[in-house]
């Protein structure tokens, strides 16, 4: 029977929802924390040890605040469209191994890589329905510029993540991450720098900061967001930071696997997991903290006329490379 | 002025930065040293003031009213007002005014905001090294 | 013979019908009164003869039956033209054909006194809110506050119906307010560009949100104590501020300042510059979306800020300054601080000028961007770091020197690129300049006293003051009628001068451009505020704030 303790216990509480929740929140801190001492300042300090607490903080505050609904929008749609993109996010991570498996046991299958980027992409689809719902030109502006640099680059993201699916023979991601004997960051490591790069860009942090740097400011697609709405909405956004650090952590650097030293190897999954997530995570906002903010055009320059043809000529490069490396893999 | 574009050391000096101690400090649990000089809070001696007028007459933003206390006619300093400039100081012909490193002057009541020549009389023998505080 | 003598006869030479009056009473200082109406002529001939004669600024000034208006020309030194126009009927030509760059000018004396310029393109309010009521001029001399309290119509109409004016090339109108509170305002200003897609077209800048009447408030201080006032004017070049108006009244009182407060005044006065150019230079990472950058730079800044407090007792506001002098002495242990913050300081500067010309996506943003040719910016009247950019080598630390320059050997940073980048690297390069000078400076200092005496009353008399503010020259005009407050008091400050610039660099570039190239003005008010846009192909107009214009992109079908 599909739904009986174990399956209510892994989608619910490890490694199922609180347990993303509280990785959530902890890469959020570990972000701001991380950011704040490459600018050699102290960050997030007060609330709890380090200040660790200081997203809970953050969210208890956002659901005891006012919830305001503009006169005029639509209003099942304005209530629905981030608690859309929050679930999507929330289901892509359960294609996406943590201890080894899916959240949903035995529920992986060939193709659920592209399941992973399709749910992405609808999630940012209804990010855009949020700010399209708003009914205000800021709004309409913010979403707009997140659909169009959120779909300008997904078409190189999805052709460089074709390239270790390539390597593994399967668009499984449980196969793709039991295949890696040695991480495909080594193996194809043009296809990772790439992926690394255009994952900035669709987490839209700096240098493709554009859309958070109004949003931070005026709002963006969050303007006439408020209280637990937005709540939902800075959720969904921390959710697709952690899909996009796991995704390379499954695509090129091995997934959950490691050294299992003693006891559940589950256990030890889950933190070879949570360790190299955290460190591209770190590596990631290096990079955002090094460089300045391109001009739109020029990002969506960069997008057609360099990522893409790059991307393709990795693909090209892994297709060929491929045949010395099957022996490596075995 | 073409340079060549390396790679910038700044990517060296931030990831570097992560290794070095925050610059910022965690005030006020954290002491906060102030230079010696400092324009800070007035101290005021009422023995050596002669009531002439001169600092009332002299502060450019008309932080001082000559107020009567015990017979004599003494400063009294507006704190909202003052911009710190100690004008007044220098005008004082019996230097009767001197200032110190308090620089923690917040209050949450209106009357906090002046200081009335009553505060320095039960203090005749304020010394000038009282003026310098520091954060408790 | 140099530049300042040069002017002086060429004027001697052509226009001795048109003198009245003709007095040179200190060096580099000129104040010539002409007949009515010749002012264009002296000007003309001043571009002509004069290489990088610029216009500093316009001075209105209540003669009680006059308006005397004075037109600072820098040419080397000071040339002062005045021009007296009656009270009565106070109409006056135009200069702004021959030179662009009088256009605000010439508006702030309409605003603000009532003289009529004819022929002036565009004569409107530049620093009185529009619902002023009409005939009220508060710089005469017998204006009072509160005099007369009905406004004209409501400004929520007037603003409308004058913004209605603008758009009559525009269709149907979609207005969306921003309203003036606003997380992105650091200081209020407006500016309304018309874009044709995505290219700016024109703008056109509406000011004076944060005018404080301080020209009228210093006439009823006395002397020393509108030093404070001054300082006031702006945090960052406070100095410059206490600099220039102390100069001039000792100029009108004949003091004598004694060498060593020069010195300690330079040393001050430099001490500012590198504050505030390292402070820009943190605020362009920061508009550029360079956020490490910005902490870095202000980090960096620190030492400044804490030698500055050493010296002064306080980090912004100075208060060092006094007629006849400086309030406090140096002593040899803060000399030795000094170098060594100074030395601190150097080390990262040096830094951080490699990071600006080397930094990829820094270039990407700043390069061949916000252009401002050179013969332009001689017509705009731009100064400091602005002109230095477009290759005009004009400071008045060289060309006019004050205080303890006339001593101390410098370089002007010049660069030929006129774009943002060479502005950002023009200031770059002048904070290294700047800690030379203190260096030199400290190493120099001269015995002596501190200040003279001076007395409350000053004697009747004018006098004009220039000095290099961080972010140009900065020009104040003191006028005294032999009492202890003064009759007038004209402060320019540089930020009002490049302004002028702005729609001449902005045209044609892109919106996404715009913050870097505000940026790079660096303006003191930081204009970073809502901006009114104007398409003039789909008749839309919208208000944005400066970081999503900093995130526009080709916007075809976006609202």
């Amino acid at each position: 029977m599909a739904l009986d303790l174990i399956f209510i216990v892994r989608a619910l509480v490890f490694p199922g929802f609180l347990f993303l929740l509280v990785l959530v929140l902890f890469f959020d801190w570990f972000e701001r924390k991380v950011a704040a001492r490459f600018q050699n300042r102290m960050g997030p300090s007060y609330t709890g040890p380090f200040g660790i607490l200081q997203p809970i903080a953050d969210y208890i505050k956002l659901f005891s605040k006012e919830d305001i609904t503009p006169k005029q929008t639509n209003k099942l749609l304005f209530v629905a469209a981030p608690i859309l993109a929050f679930s999507l996010f929330v289901f892509a991570l359960f294609f996406i191994p943590i201890d080894g498996s899916n959240v949903i046991l035995n529920s992986s299958f060939e193709g659920d890589l592209i399941l992973v980027l399709l749910l992405v992409t609808l999630a940012n689809f209804g990010i855009f329905l949020s700010g399209w719902a708003s009914l205000n030109p800021y709004s309409e502006i913010g979403a707009t510029r997140v659909l169009t640099q959120f779909l300008g680059y997904d078409i190189p993201l999805i052709i460089l993540a074709i390239c270790p699916a390539f390597l593994a023979k399967s668009l499984s991601l449980v196969n793709i991450t039991a295949s890696q004997s040695i991480p495909f960051a080594l193996l194809i490591p043009w296809s990772c720098v790439l992926f690394v790069i255009v994952l900035q860009a669709e987490l839209e942090k700096d240098p493709f900061d554009i859309p958070h740097a109004e949003t931070e400011i005026v709002g963006g697609y969050e303007t006439e967001y408020s209280g637990r709405k937005l709540a939902f909405i800075k959720l969904s956004e921390d959710f697709q930071f952690l899909i996009g650090a796991a995704l390379v952590t499954e695509l090129f650097l091995g997934g959950s696997y490691g050294p299992v030293l003693f006891g559940m190897p589950e256990l030890w999954y889950v933190f070879w997991f949570m360790v190299k997530t955290i460190g591209v995570a770190f590596f990631l906002e290096y990079v955002g903290n090094v460089s300045a903010r391109l001009r739109i055009d020029q990002v969506v320059h960069g997008n057609w006329k360099l990522l893409i043809p790059l991307s393709i000529l990795s693909l090209a490069l892994t297709v060929i490379v491929e045949p010395l490396l099957r022996s490596v893999i075995g | 002025m073409a340079k060549r574009r390396r790679l910038p050391a700044l990517i060296k000096d931030v990831g570097l930065c992560i290794f070095k101690k925050p610059f910022t400090r965690e005030y006020p649990a954290v002491k906060v040293e102030v230079p010696e000089g400092y324009r800070g809070r007035h101290i005021f001696y009422p023995d050596k003031c002669i009531s002439c007028g001169l600092c009332e007459r002299d502060c450019p933003a008309n932080a001082i009213e000559l107020v009567e206390v015990s017979g004599k006619r003494m400063p009294m300093f507006y704190l909202d007002r003052c911009i710190f400039c100690y004008q007044c100081a220098e005008s004082c012909p019996r230097e009767a005014i001197k200032l110190s490193t308090n620089f923690e002057m917040a209050t949450t009541e209106k009357k906090g905001m002046l200081i009335t020549p009553e505060e320095f009389i039960s203090k005749q023998k304020v010394t000038p090294d009282e003026g310098k505080q520091h954060v408790a | 013979m140099n530049k300042f003598e040069n002017a002086v006869e060429v004027l001697k030479n052509n226009l001795a019908d048109a003198i009245v009056e003709f007095r040179v009473p200190k060096p580099r200082k000129a104040y010539i009164l002409l007949k009515p109406e010749r002012h264009r002529d002296a000007i003309s001939l001043l571009l002509k003869h004069v290489e990088n004669a610029e216009l500093s600024t316009i001075t209105g000034t209540d003669l009680g039956n006059e308006i005397e208006l004075n037109y600072h020309m820098a040419c080397g030194g000071t040339v002062t033209l005045k021009n007296r126009v009656s009270r009565e009927k106070p109409v006056i030509r135009t200069i702004t054909d021959i030179l662009p760059g009088a256009n605000l000018y010439e508006r702030e004396v309409f605003d603000l006194l009532g003289v009529i310029f004819v022929g002036h393109p565009n004569l409107k309010r530049l620093m009185l809110p529009e619902n002023w009521p009409k005939g009220n001029y508060p710089l005469r001399r017998d204006w009072e506050p509160h005099a007369n309290q009905e406004s004209g119509s409501n400004s929520e109409e007037t603003s409308q119906k004058e913004s209605a004016g603008e758009l009559d090339d525009a269709g149907s109108i979609i207005n969306v307010v921003v309203g003036p509170q606003h997380p992105v305002l650091h200081e209020p200003e407006r500016f309304s560009f018309k874009v044709d897609g995505e290219t700016v077209v024109d703008v056109e800048m509406r000011l004076g949100y944060v005018h404080r009447g301080i020209e009228k408030a210093a006439e009823r201080m006395m002397f020393f104590q509108d030093v404070f006032l001054v300082e006031r004017i702006c945090g960052i070049c406070n100095a410059a501020h206490t600099t220039c108006f102390c100069q001039a009244v000792e100029d009108i009182g004949n003091i004598d300042t004694p060498p060593r407060a020069l010195y300690l005044r330079t040393i001050i006065h430099e001490l500012n510059r590198v504050h505030s150019h390292l402070l820009l230079l943190g605020v362009a990472g920061h508009l550029l979306g360079f956020e490490a950058l910005f902490q870095h730079v202000w980090r960096d800044r620190e030492p400044i800020m804490d030698l500055v407090e050493r010296i002064t007792g306080n980090r912004l506001m100075s208060g060092f300054n006094t007629i006849g002098g400086v309030r406090r002495d140096l002593g040899p242990n803060i000399v030795a601080k000094a170098r060594k913050n100074v030395e601190e300081v150097r080390k990262r500067a040096k830094f951080y000028k490699t990071v600006f010309e080397e930094d990829l996506t820094l270039r990407l943003r700043t390069e061949g961007i916000g252009v401002l040719s050179k013969s332009d910016a001689l017509k705009l009247c731009v100064a400091g770091p602005v002109a230095r950019g477009s290759g005009i080598a004009v400071d008045v630390r060289k060309d006019d020197p004050y205080a303890a320059y006339g001593e101390i050997p410098f370089n002007v940073i010049c660069y030929k690129e006129c774009d943002t980048w060479a502005r950002l690297m023009v200031r770059a390069e002048e904070v290294l300049e700047s800690l030379d000078i203190i260096d030199y400076a400290l190493s120099h200092i001269p015995g002596g006293r501190l200040r003279v005496r001076v007395q409350r009353k000053q004697p009747e008399g004018e006098a004009v003051s220039r000095v290099e503010a961080p972010r140009g020259e900065l020009i104040h005009y003191v006028k005294s009628d032999g009492t202890a407050y003064p009759y007038r008091v004209k402060v320019r400050s540089p930020t009002l001068a490049n302004l002028v610039a702005f729609p001449e660099i902005i045209r044609g570039a892109y919106i996404a451009d715009i913050p870097a190239v505000i940026g790079s003005l660096d303006p003191c008010f930081s204009c970073t505020d809502r901006m009114v846009f104007l398409d003039t192909q789909k008749g839309q107009r919208w208000h944005w704030s400066l970081d999503e214009v900093n995130n526009s992109k080709n916007r075809n079908g976006l609202i």
